[in-house]
């Protein structure tokens, strides 16, 4: 029992406007994802540092991230911070949550990482005359991130499709707010959502794809 | 034999026979009307103290159902969820404050205007802003897929200068206002007033009307339901005329006059 009438030149003709929030989604997966790397290989850091505090600031991070609805943290960095009077735009709030999200996840991913890792390793390369810090930058944190490049990928097309919760923070510029904002205005919900579902796929598998050349060139022994 | 076999037959085909029967008929038979209603949009649709859905929409539900002998189920939609509810057949109409825009009844079937609103501008106190043109290069918004929301961000696009943002519900519009996210935003004057009185939001204040043609909003079902639109028609046409549009306006807005339904100079 489905009453509806395909009307698809109509929702085509938006097309261009899709892409154009596919470009914006695109975007703000890949700035969160260089954030989320970086704030994760701290958090490591935070964890194999032996300092009460610095690894209970990690563990709370990773505890948060991994176990609240990304759409809370978003919510929460918008509204959240706001009551303190700490105004973020949509765009930024929505970069921000998925980058604590992404963060706690690779964060986690890292640690499995590490366990994969002898840690004789760590201790020739610190018999050989290096600090504690350049073992872990020459020796460990290469190994660390070849092993978890698959689950970043993942990360990654996570990162993609978590940009569809930014309508919580009033994003309108991404695929999902363009799409919804067509749709308000037109009501012709299903093709437009099939639409931006295609276009969604398309970006994933394009990404899933291209790791798996970019692990074959990089990572040939 | 033969002849109460072709009889049985003949009868099992009339009782099987679907094909004639329309929406109108089926609610009929079904013995319920089920409404989509948006229940954060008050006064027209919330819940009480005991989270029952109450507010005008839901009160002409229930009026609907009755002028059709049958009971009402309200179902809970957000403005973005009316069509797939409609078109995937969980709700027979929305009784949701629907704007009637010709963009739209390309793909629903629209009644006559059932209710009109005005819209006013709510800003902050603190802020300086003396009427509705003071929104100009301002960070304004208002609740995402509602017909304020698409003439505001026109007239943002318009001024080339300011931010429009569509949050997803008109409370997190009236929280963003009032921490001071959002410089100011369109919303109906019924909302406005309802949200300001509430004090729920701190610091929000009615500033001027918003200039714009009266939105008129209809109930809604699917487009090819002839029947059940022509039904819908004559009950509003009976609500006014019976005054019970009138007393719902008192009820749920207040004193004074209802908004006129209709347009002078031109047939519906």
């Amino acid at each position: 029992m489905f009453n509806y009438n395909f009307r698809w030149n109509q929702a085509l003709n938006s097309l261009p406007q899709m892409l154009e929030g596919a470009l914006v989604t695109i975007e703000i997966a890949l700035l969160s994802m260089l954030i989320g790397i970086a704030v994760a290989i701290l958090l490591t850091v935070f964890r194999l540092s032996g300092n009460r505090i610095l690894s209970a600031i990690a563990t709370t991070w990773v505890e948060i991230a991994r176990n609240t609805p990304a759409l809370f943290q978003i919510y929460m960095v918008h509204f959240g911070l706001g009551g303190f009077g700490i105004h973020l735009s949509p765009f930024l709030s929505l970069l921000i949550g998925i980058a604590f999200n992404n963060a706690g996840y690779l964060a986690e991913n890292f640690r499995g990482a590490l366990k994969a890792i002898p840690d004789t390793q760590a201790r020739a390369a610190r018999s050989l005359g290096m600090s504690a810090g350049k073992a872990f930058r020459h020796v460990v944190m290469p190994q660390m991130l070849r092993i978890s490049f698959l689950p970043m990928t993942n990360q990654m097309v996570w990162a993609i499709l978590m940009t569809s919760l930014g309508a919580v923070v009033a994003m309108n510029t991404d695929l999902y707010g363009v799409t919804s904002e067509l749709n308000a205005r037109t009501f012709r919900t299903f093709e437009l959502f099939a639409i931006a579902a295609v276009i969604f796929y398309v970006i994933t598998k394009a990404i899933t794809l291209s790791a798996r050349v970019l692990a074959a060139r990089l990572f040939r022994y | 034999m033969k002849t109460s076999l072709l009889a049985l037959a003949a009868v099992a085909t009339t009782l099987a026979g679907p094909a004639l029967a329309d929406k109108l008929d089926d609610i009929i038979a079904a013995g319920t009307l089920r409404c989509a209603v948006v229940l954060d949009f008050p006064p027209m649709g919330s819940r009480d103290a005991n989270n029952n859905p109450q507010g005008f929409d839901v009160d002409y539900c229930n009026d609907l159902a009755k002028s059709l002998g049958v009971t009402a189920e309200v179902v809970e939609t957000t403005f973005p969820e009316r069509i797939p509810a409609l078109m995937s057949g969980s709700v027979d109409v929305a009784v949701a404050s629907t704007s009637d825009t010709l963009e739209r009844a390309k793909t629903v079937g629209f009644s006559i205007p059932y209710y009109a609103f005005e819209n006013a501008v709510v800003s902050r106190e603190g802020l300086d802003m003396a009427n509705w043109e003071g929104m100009k290069g301002k960070t304004v918004g208002a609740t995402a897929g509602t017909y304020e929301a698409i003439w505001l961000e026109g007239k943002v696009k318009e001024w080339g200068a300011g931010e429009f943002r569509p949050y997803q519900n008109q409370a997190d519009v009236f929280l963003a206002l009032s921490q001071g996210q959002l410089d100011a935003t369109v919303s109906t004057v019924e909302v406005a007033e309802a949200n300001v009185k509430s004090g729920n939001f701190k610091g929000i204040k009615i500033v001027d009307k918003a200039p714009m043609v009266p939105d008129y909003v209809a109930l809604i079902t699917l487009r090819e339901e002839y029947g059940l639109i022509n039904y819908m028609n004559l009950f509003i046409n009976q609500q006014v005329r019976t005054g019970r549009y009138a007393e719902l306006y008192k009820k749920w807005v207040g004193e004074g006059e209802p908004a006129n339904l209709t347009i002078q100079g031109v047939y519906r």
